[in-house]
């Protein structure tokens, strides 16, 4: 490949991330997204490439580097397939004034035919009026560089749309929240999302509700998310999580976060969330998830098998200090759990509100088929 | 002249639909053609041999061409969803060649291409559904599928499966899996269609092919796939269905009478009143006298006559809300996937 001097330095920057993943110094999934995009933006600037597939080899050996150092993170890979997407888009908006001319009408056949059934984007009308184009040559031999020198602007910009994606995650997410949050109504959530404490606090101007907090052990993350809402001015009550079943006959409606949304409409969120959604659904309380996009897994849990999910340290839930206890037991902490598409009513994402069964639609338009095995 | 047009026709289409039954039926003596499949190459055939001279006129020799497919078979469901697919791929063609022949040989290549494309659409969905298959899984299938043997088949070269299958009366297909799949070294055992729900607790997940998938997402297969689903989904077990993307159909049933293969005579009520005694007196039908002499000798078993059989179905549907996913080859679809899928194929 022609990335041999620049690979050094890219190199480092993927190294790093990788290590830090591995080490759990960069944990949550948008914390992780956001690094992801900075490496693949260090990477794409530094990278020698002189046609489209030596590019996408290049972003996908890098994303394949990171998923495999932290594979429970799933908006690392999710970012990379993001990426993807995007430049080849750009890429396709560009090579069109080149390419169309010399290019045959595109060949129709039965099999096309049946996959125009399939979902995608309406390709928007690009705003972006380059004068690259129309100069797109790939595999030039004079100058093998050319394609990436008039290609890397727009895919630069590409890079910076999903940033500014994952930038505005919140308050897009949070602009609806009124709508779906009604007066002198009572919100359960669990642990703390940064994604609901930011859709529970842009609802608090316009409604007066009380939001219930369960405590959520053994992290106990819930804590600090009644700290945070209660200190926005919203009535919050936090109570221990095994008061929830309780609780649930008087609550209008359960907010949960997301770590990850599978392919299936499931997901994985913080433990605790699926005996919310449990006694939700005795109760037939509706639940709505709030994550942004980019939590999107073109994954499924398959067998929902205990190890899909992440274990944290378990001294939160059986410290040293009991040792007689530590030798006899086993003891695990189980840091998400799988919620099951059933349980859930509806996501609510930066791209608009969502049941379940159409998550499968959104991570065709989100990413590209080929990239769903990076 | 165009009276004289006008009278041939009835003419001409017997002549023609006598041929492309034929046809239809040589293509689906082929043991890797299924039905929608079959309809493709035969209405393929009809445009190869076809003397019209205008689209209109190619339009409705395929539309007539698939009525009389349609007509003549007792269960039209998979060759209509073939014929409406390359009906409606000839009417949406982007014509631009020179001149009408041009157009249809072109047509015809096209038809050729897909057929064989398609063949190879039951391994993509195979290696698509192996990522669903853990090891030393159990699998209940129902009756007897292409597909779904070849994604047994592909699973076991790599992973330990069992499998239950029924037997899927009045057919018996189920012995048929049951030879090949024991024939391949897969343990298998065929279990009562009556006894699903016995077997149920014992299965990983159901997987089954299909006849058709309509636009509501729901599927059409042999009968007795409804009732695996509804007690899979009450024991929480995942169904998943098989099937190739020439298998989608635009067609949205309400309740299993809506399907086109429903007739008066399934289901109906012997016209004899409580009195008269049993039809079988005057009837010498072996099987019936066995049937009616069994009723003194209990010990011995008992079996359907033909026009007890006659009464009944031979394909369900189950509703898309008891469907987990639909694995095809564009993909593992949620049952809502597919009525997307078709709305795009019909509507663009």
């Amino acid at each position: 490949m022609a990335t041999e001097p620049s690979s050094a330095e890219n190199h480092r920057v993927v190294e790093s991330l990788a290590a830090r993943l591995r080490r759990r110094q960069v944990v949550g999934s948008r914390e992780t997204a956001l690094e992801t995009v900075f490496v693949l933006r260090q990477v794409v600037s530094k990278a020698r490439f002189s046609n489209i597939d030596q590019l996408v080899e290049i972003i996908r050996s890098v994303g394949r580097k990171l998923v495999e150092a932290q594979p429970k993170e799933y908006t690392v890979g999710n970012t990379v397939r993001k990426v993807l997407h995007h430049i080849r888009e750009e890429y396709h908006t560009a090579s069109q004034g080149t390419t169309a001319s010399s290019t045959p009408k595109p060949s129709f056949s039965i099999a096309k035919f049946v996959s125009q059934g399939q979902p995608r984007k309406q390709a928007t009308p690009q705003k972006t009026s380059h004068e690259t184009r129309g100069m797109l040559k790939e595999n030039n031999p004079d100058d093998p560089d050319a394609f990436a020198r008039t290609l890397k602007p727009v895919l630069m910009e590409a890079i910076q749309d999903v940033f500014d994606e994952l930038e505005t995650v919140y308050d897009n997410i949070s602009k609806n929240a009124k709508d779906h949050i009604h007066s002198d109504e009572i919100i359960l959530t669990i642990g703390k999302s940064s994604t609901v404490e930011a859709f529970l606090k842009s609802a608090a101007p316009y409604r007066k509700y009380t939001a219930i907090v369960a405590d959520t052990a053994p992290s106990y993350s819930g804590q600090e998310m009644a700290q945070s809402l209660s200190s926005a001015g919203i009535s919050t009550v936090l109570v221990p999580d095994s008061s929830i079943y309780a609780l649930m006959s008087r609550i209008n409606k359960v907010i949960l976060g997301a770590h990850a949304i599978l392919a299936n409409g499931g997901m994985f969120a913080i433990t605790g969330s699926l005996l919310v959604a449990t006694a939700a659904r005795a109760h037939s309380t509706p639940v709505v998830v709030c994550a942004g996009q980019f939590k999107l897994t073109p994954q499924w849990n398959l067998y929902h098998e205990y190890g899909a999910l992440d274990f944290a340290d378990p001294s939160s839930v059986l410290g040293f200090e009991e040792g007689d206890l530590v030798d006899k037991v086993d003891v695990v902490n189980p840091f998400y759990d799988y919620v099951r598409p059933e349980m859930i009513d509806a996501y609510v994402t930066n791209d608009g509100d969502h049941p379940p069964s159409s998550v499968y639609r959104l991570i065709k338009e989100a990413y590209d088929d080929e990239d769903y095995e990076l | 002249m165009d009276l004289n047009r006008a009278l041939k026709i009835p003419d001409d289409v017997p002549s023609n639909s006598l041929d492309i039954w034929t046809t239809y039926q040589t293509i689906l003596r082929k043991e890797e053609i299924s039905t929608p499949l079959a309809a493709v190459l035969a209405l393929t055939e009809l445009v190869e041999r076809s003397d019209a001279g205008t689209m209109f006129e190619l339009v409705k020799a395929l539309n007539d061409g698939a009525k009389v497919l349609n007509a003549r078979t007792p269960n039209p469901i998979g060759l209509n969803a073939g014929c409406e697919l390359f009906i409606a791929f000839v009417t949406l063609f982007p014509h631009d060649s020179d001149s009408f022949s041009d157009l249809k040989r072109e047509l015809v290549k096209q038809g050729q291409k897909y057929a064989t494309e398609a063949i190879t659409y039951r391994e993509k969905i195979a290696e698509l559904a192996l990522g669903f298959i853990k090891d030393d899984s159990v699998i209940l299938t129902h009756s007897y599928s292409r597909v779904v043997m070849k994604t047994l088949l592909r699973a076991h070269e790599r992973k330990r499966i069992s499998v239950y299958v029924t037997e899927a009366r009045p057919r018996g297909l189920g012995l048929r899996t049951y030879d090949e799949l024991t024939a391949a070294g897969i343990p298998c055992t065929v279990v009562l269609d009556s006894a699903v729900s016995y077997v149920m607790d014992k299965v990983d997940f159901v997987l089954v092919g299909s006849e058709a998938v309509v636009e509501s997402g729901g599927l059409i297969n042999a009968v007795g796939s409804n009732q695996i689903a509804i007690i899979a989904k009450a024991a929480n077990i995942p169904f998943y269905a098989l099937a190739e993307s020439y298998k989608f159909h635009r067609l949205f049933p309400l309740s299993q009478y809506d399907l086109p293969t429903h007739n008066p005579g399934i289901l109906a009520f012997p016209l004899t009143s409580a009195s008269s005694s049993p039809i079988s007196l005057q009837n010498n039908n072996p099987s019936i006298r066995t049937a009616n002499e069994n009723a003194s000798r209990p010990e011995q078993s008992r079996s359907m006559t033909h026009e007890q059989i006659a009464c009944n179905p031979d394909v369900d549907y189950t509703r898309p809300d008891l469907i987990t996913l639909v694995f095809s080859d564009v993909g593992s679809l949620t049952p809502e996937g597919v009525s997307q899928y078709l709305v795009g194929m019909f509507a663009g």
